[in-house]
C-alpha cells in the first residue's frame, strides 16, 4: 500500500477526467461480438466500429478505408515497406472487432508474409515475426507455419517464436517435442532470455503436474484380448469365433471390483452344432445355411419385427387454450440485434470489378468482394502456405 | 407509518457514505484480481453483493490486506482526507506498470464541516455501482491480455497534511507513458462522489514483449 501526498503536478488521468471527454459505452453494449486482441484495443476505434454495425454508412466508410489503407501499401515509396502492411493489419484488427472471414484479415497477413519471406532484412524484424505468429494463430494446424520459419530462419532470435511454437507442440500433446523446441531456444541466446526462461519453467511444471496425475490414476490392462467387431468372418468360423470369445478370461479374474467398468462384456454364444462347427466338411461349408449370418432368409423372416397388427392409440384429447394474440406485445421495446458483416454487397461487387482493372499488377488483393474474400480465407485456414512456392520449404 | 420508514432509509450520514464507498473499493477491487487474471480463478468464491454475483479472494494474505484498506480508506473519507484510490497492475518480473484503475473521490465538504446528511435511496446507489461492476467485466473487450505474471499495489492520493500509517508508504505515481484510458461509470452518495476510470498500456508491435 502506498499513500501519496497531493502533488500539484497533472497527470494525464487527472486530466482526462477533468475534460468530461466521453469515450462512449458500444464495446459494453456489443461485448461478446469482440475479439479481444494481445495488445489492447483503441475504444475510440472500437466504438466507432461497433456503430457501424447499425449505420450504413459508417460501414461503408470502413470498408472505403481499408481499401485506402490497402492502396497506401501499394503506393509506399518509403524506406521500410514493412511499415504500411503493420498500419494497414493493425487498423483492420481494431476496426472489425469480431475478426471473421470479412474482416479480410487473413488475406492479409498472407500477403504480407509472403512479401517479405525472402528478404534478409526483415528476417530477424520482430514487427515481422509477430506478423507470422497472428498468422500462425489463425490457421487450423500452425505446425506447418512454425516449420517453414525454422527452414527459413525467420525470427530465430527472439523468444516469443520458440514460446509460441513450443505451446502449440505442447498443446498437441507433444510434450517432448515441445521441451525440445524450447532447449533450441534458450541455446540460441533467443531475447528477452527471461522471458523465455520464464515460459520453460512454466511448461515444467505443467509437465510435472501432467505426469504426477498420470501416476495417480491407476494403470489400464493392455492385457486384455483385442477384438475387432468389423472383422469379416470366413464361412463356418462364426461359432468357433464366439466362442472364443465368450470363453472366460483369466485377465478379467485379475481386476479388482472398482474396475468392472473396464471388463470385457460378456458375448452371447451360440450351442455349438454339427453344422457349423469348426471340424465341418469342406464340402458343407460351401453351402450357406439358413439362420447364419450368410443367408438373410424370405421376406417373412426378415420383417418378423413387423408382425404385431396396428391397433387403436388410446383416445385422450388434449383440452386446447384459446390464443389471445395482443397488439401491445409488438410493440414492446426491441433490443438491437447484432448482424454480422454482410458478404458482398452491389457496390462491392463494382469496386472489385474497378480495382480489378485498375491495378491487376498490384501485389496486394482488393479487398472488396466479400465471398473472394470468405473463399480466400476459409482455404488459407486450411493451408496456410498455399500461394508460397515449392522450393521456400528447403534449405 | 410505512412512508416514514422509507424515507429514513433514504438519509445518509457521512459515517453511512464512507461505509459505501469503502465497501465498494473492497469488491471493485476483488472484481478486478479476478478478471483480470492477477490471481488464479479457483482462488475466489462466489458471494452477492450488489444484486450480482461477485468474487471474493479467498487467500488470507490478500483477505487481510483488504480489510486493512477498507477501513483505513473509510477513516480518510470521514475526514474528507482523501482524493483517489488507484489499484495498480505490475508485471512482477519487471515492475512496469500496465494497468490503472483510477478511482477519484470528490467529498461534500460541507457534510464534513457542519455534518448534515443527505438524501438518496439505497436502490439507486445499489444500481449506479452495479454498472460499474459489470463494465470492471465488460473491460475484456479492449483491455491487452496480461499473458504474465502480475502483482497489485493500491495507492491512495490524500491531503498533504494526512499523517501516513506505519502499514503505509510514500509512492511515485506509477504512472504509464501514452496511456489508453477510458472512463467507467461513476456513483454518487450525494457526500462522495466517485468517478472511474481505467488506464492501460497499448503494446506496440516492435516491442519486445
Amino acid at each position: 500500500m502506498a499513500a501519496e501526498t497531493k502533488v500539484q503536478v497533472s497527470d494525464p488521468e487527472a486530466e482526462f477526467l477533468n475534460s468530461k471527454q466521453e469515450t462512449g459505452y458500444e464495446w459494453e453494449l456489443f461485448k461478446e461480438n469482440v475479439r479481444p486482441l494481445k495488445r489492447g484495443r483503441n475504444v475510440g476505434i472500437l466504438n466507432h466500429a461497433l456503430k457501424s454495425h447499425s449505420d450504413h454508412q459508417l460501414r461503408k466508410n470502413l470498408i472505403e478505408k481499408r481499401r485506402n489503407l490497402i492502396e497506401a501499401i501499394d503506393e509506399y515509396e518509403g524506406d521500410d515497406p514493412l511499415s504500411p502492411w503493420i498500419e494497414c493489419i493493425k487498423w483492420v484488427q481494431e476496426a472489425f472487432p469480431p475478426g471473421g472471414e470479412c474482416s479480410g484479415l487473413l488475406v492479409i497477413y498472407e500477403q504480407c508474409v509472403r512479401k517479405f519471406w525472402h528478404s534478409e532484412r526483415y528476417k530477424d524484424d520482430l514487427r515481422y515475426l509477430k506478423v507470422w505468429l497472428e498468422y500462425a494463430e489463425h490457421c487450423a494446424d500452425a505446425e506447418v507455419i512454425y516449420k517453414f520459419l525454422e527452414v527459413n530462419e525467420i525470427g530465430k532470435t527472439h523468444a516469443v517464436y520458440y514460446i509460441a511454437y513450443a505451446l502449440h507442440i505442447e498443446f498437441k500433446n507433444k510434450v517432448k517435442t515441445a521441451n525440445e523446441i524450447f532447449n533450441l531456444g534458450i541455446s540460441r541466446d533467443a531475447k528477452p532470455v527471461e522471458k523465455l526462461n520464464d515460459a520453460y519453467k512454466k511448461f515444467m511444471v505443467r509437465t510435472m503436474r501432467r505426469s504426477n496425475t498420470a501416476d495417480e490414476e491407476p494403470k489400464e490392462n493392455n492385457d486384455l484380448p483385442s477384438r475387432s467387431f468389423g472383422t469379416l468372418l470366413s464361412r463356418g468360423d462364426n461359432n468357433a469365433r464366439r466362442q472364443a470369445l465368450g470363453s472366460s478370461n483369466p485377465q478379467a479374474k485379475k481386476l479388482k471390483p472398482n474396475q468392472s467398468s473396464k471388463t470385457p462384456f460378456a458375448i452371447y454364444a451360440d450351442a455349438v452344432s454339427d453344422t457349423t462347427s469348426g471340424n465341418q466338411p469342406e464340402s458343407d461349408k460351401s453351402r450357406p445355411e439358413f439362420g447364419s449370418w450368410l443367408m438373410l432368409g424370405g421376406r417373412a423372416e426378415r420383417n418378423k419385427e413387423n408382425n404385431s397388427l396396428p391397433r387403436k392409440w388410446a383416445s385422450f384429447k388434449v383440452p386446447q387454450k384459446p390464443i389471445v394474440r395482443t397488439v401491445a406485445a409488438a410493440s414492446a421495446s426491441t433490443f438491437e440485434v447484432f448482424v454480422d458483416e454482410e458478404e458482398c454487397t452491389e457496390e462491392e461487387e463494382e469496386k472489385k470489378k474497378n480495382d480489378e482493372t485498375i491495378s491487376s499488377s498490384s501485389n496486394v488483393l482488393p479487398l472488396n468482394g466479400g465471398r473472394e474474400i470468405k473463399k480466400e480465407t476459409e482455404l488459407l485456414r486450411q493451408n496456410p502456405l498455399r500461394h508460397f512456392p515449392p522450393n521456400s520449404f528447403l534449405r | 407509518m410505512a412512508s416514514k420508514t422509507a424515507a429514513a432509509k433514504d438519509i445518509i450520514t457521512l459515517h453511512g457514505s464512507a461505509a459505501i464507498v469503502s465497501e465498494f473499493f473492497c469488491y471493485a477491487a476483488n472484481s478486478i484480481l479476478y478478471n483480470r487474471a492477477v490471481y488464479p480463478e479457483e482462488s475466489f468464491v462466489k458471494v452477492k453483493k450488489y444484486g450480482l454475483p461477485m468474487l471474493l479472494i479467498e487467500d488470507e494474505s490478500v483477505k487481510s490486506f483488504m480489510s486493512n484498506l477498507t477501513s483505513q480508506i473509510s477513516e480518510w473519507l470521514e475526514a474528507g482526507k482523501l482524493q483517489r484510490v488507484v489499484l495498480v497492475i505490475m508485471s512482477k518480473a519487471t515492475g512496469e506498470v500496465l494497468e490503472r484503475w483510477n478511482f477519484r473521490i470528490e467529498t461534500d465538504n460541507e457534510v464534513v464541516d457542519k455534518g448534515v446528511s443527505r438524501e438518496k435511496s439505497d436502490k439507486e446507489i445499489m444500481r449506479e455501482i452495479q454498472a460499474i461492476m459489470r463494465q470492471v467485466a465488460s473491460s475484456v473487450t479492449y483491455l491487452p491480455c496480461l499473458d504474465e505474471t502480475c502483482v497489485f499495489d493500491v495507492l491512495a492520493y490524500t491531503d498533504t497534511d494526512v499523517a501516513v500509517p506505519f502499514t503505509w508508504i510514500e509512492s511515485d505515481p506509477k504512472l504509464i507513458a501514452n496511456p489508453q484510458m477510458v472512463k467507467l461509470h461513476g456513483f454518487d452518495t450525494k457526500i462522495h462522489k466517485v468517478d472511474t476510470l481505467v488506464s492501460y498500456k497499448n503494446d506496440e508491435w516492435d516491442e519486445e514483449e
